[in-house]
């Protein structure tokens, strides 16, 4: 710098030049630091304090609601009280009035109920008296009739002995002309019996071949053998050649 | 097969043995049976199987061939047989006798070479039984009944009977 010149310098910038010394960069950090905690203990101590102010204010506040919720309890409870009041007086004047028109209602049916009791009463008195009478009068009209029909039942009876009479004769008549039949009966058995014997006899004859073919069938049943049989079949086959060979050839 | 004319069911000759249709079907059924060795036989050949297996044929077609002359040789010979035997089933006259005892195979043989010599050279027999006749037979042809039985003869009998009864009494 020598060589080449020396500038020169004014005070303005050596003072400035002094100032930019003295508060150099380590300074101003020094400076900031300090700073820096003293707003943070400023703002602490504003915190607590802002912290009682408002731990206070909610005590207060707590209180205050509390006493406010009391009263207005005690008016809810007081205008329940004043109302149950009134309520219960009303029911009790209904339920009486009720009670008072329920009494009315049972007396006056009480009162009919005994009326219409003393009218029936007096009905079945009448009528007792009437069923006496009629009952009376039935018995008497019942012993009247009765000596009428005992009467007519003697008659009957005698007209059933005179009956009995005459059908004992008409029986002994009967009887006479049963033994009579009997007898003609008894004669026509006889004659039926032996034309019977007749017939049957005849039958017999007639199913004694059929038996005798069935006894001869039983007994010879087992008694021939086909080596026996085959001459004899063999000359009846013979017998009936011609026949068998005309159909053979049809 | 005979070389000279083909075969017909109507000039076969029926073994006294084959007596009824059923002997006839074991006749089909054994032809049949020769017809399917010869074609066995035919297929082992051509695969060129060393040895083919020998032939069975059963007695009762043995004694057919015989009876008829007739020699088989390949299994067209075979099928041929086989249609016509089955011809000769199904179209032989059948003469249904039922005996009184159970009949055995010597006599029925006896029958049936009655029936083939006078009535028809190869009619076949259905045989039943039923013991109530007795004795005799019960011969039904296509057309007719004969009741050749003694229980029918003792049936036609039964008047004379009676009559001798109604003699015993009267005197």
């Amino acid at each position: 710098m020598a060589i080449f010149g020396h500038k020169k310098t004014t005070p303005k910038d050596e003072a400035a030049d002094q100032i930019s010394q003295v508060f150099d960069e380590e300074f101003r950090e020094e400076m900031r630091a300090q700073g820096r905690l003293y707003f943070e203990r400023v703002i602490n101590e504003n915190a607590s304090l802002f912290k009682q102010d408002l731990d206070a204010t909610v005590a207060h506040v707590n209180t205050e609601l509390k006493q406010h919720m009391a009263r207005q309890l005690d008016e809810q409870f007081a205008e329940i009280a004043r109302s149950n009041a009134t309520l219960r007086d009303h029911i009790t004047k209904s339920l009486d009035e009720k009670f008072a028109e329920y009494g009315k209602t049972i007396e006056d049916a009480q009162n009919k109920a005994l009326l219409t009791l003393s009218a029936s009463t007096q009905t079945l008195q009448a009528q007792h008296q009437q069923l006496s009478a009629s009952i009376q009068k039935t018995v008497a009209d019942q012993e009247a009739t009765l000596g009428v029909m005992a009467k007519k039942n003697e008659d009957r009876i005698k007209a059933m002995e005179e009956a009995q009479s005459a059908a004992l004769q008409t029986l002994a008549a009967s009887v006479q002309a049963l033994q009579t039949q009997y007898h003609q009966l008894g004669e026509l058995l006889q004659k039926g019996v032996v034309e019977q014997q007749a017939m049957l006899i005849g039958a017999f004859e007639k199913n004694m071949a059929i038996i005798v073919e069935h006894y001869v069938t039983a007994a010879l049943g087992d008694q021939f053998d086909m080596k026996a049989q085959l001459p004899g079949i063999i000359q009846q086959m013979e017998t009936n050649k011609q026949a068998i060979v005309d159909d053979m050839k049809l | 097969m005979t070389e000279t004319k083909p075969i017909s069911h109507t000039a076969f000759v029926v073994p006294h043995r084959v007596i009824s249709r059923v002997d006839v079907a074991h006749l089909v059924r054994d032809a049949e049976q020769l017809d399917n060795d010869f074609t066995s036989a035919k297929v082992r050949a051509k695969a060129g199987a060393e040895k083919a297996p020998e032939l069975q044929v059963t007695e009762l077609l043995t004694e057919f061939l015989k009876e008829n002359r007739l020699k088989l040789k390949d299994s067209q010979d075979c099928s041929m047989l086989v249609k016509e035997l089955r011809l000769l089933r199904d179209e032989s006259p059948v003469i249904h006798m039922t005996f009184s005892v159970e009949a055995d195979h010597q006599s029925l043989e006896q029958v049936v070479q009655w029936l083939r010599s006078s009535i028809h050279p190869q009619a076949l027999l259905a045989v039943g039984l039923q013991p109530g006749l007795i004795a005799g037979v019960y011969l039904r042809t296509p057309n007719h009944v004969l009741d050749l039985s003694l229980r029918s003869r003792l049936a036609s009998s039964r008047v004379v009977l009676q009559k001798e009864l109604e003699a015993l009494r009267a005197g």
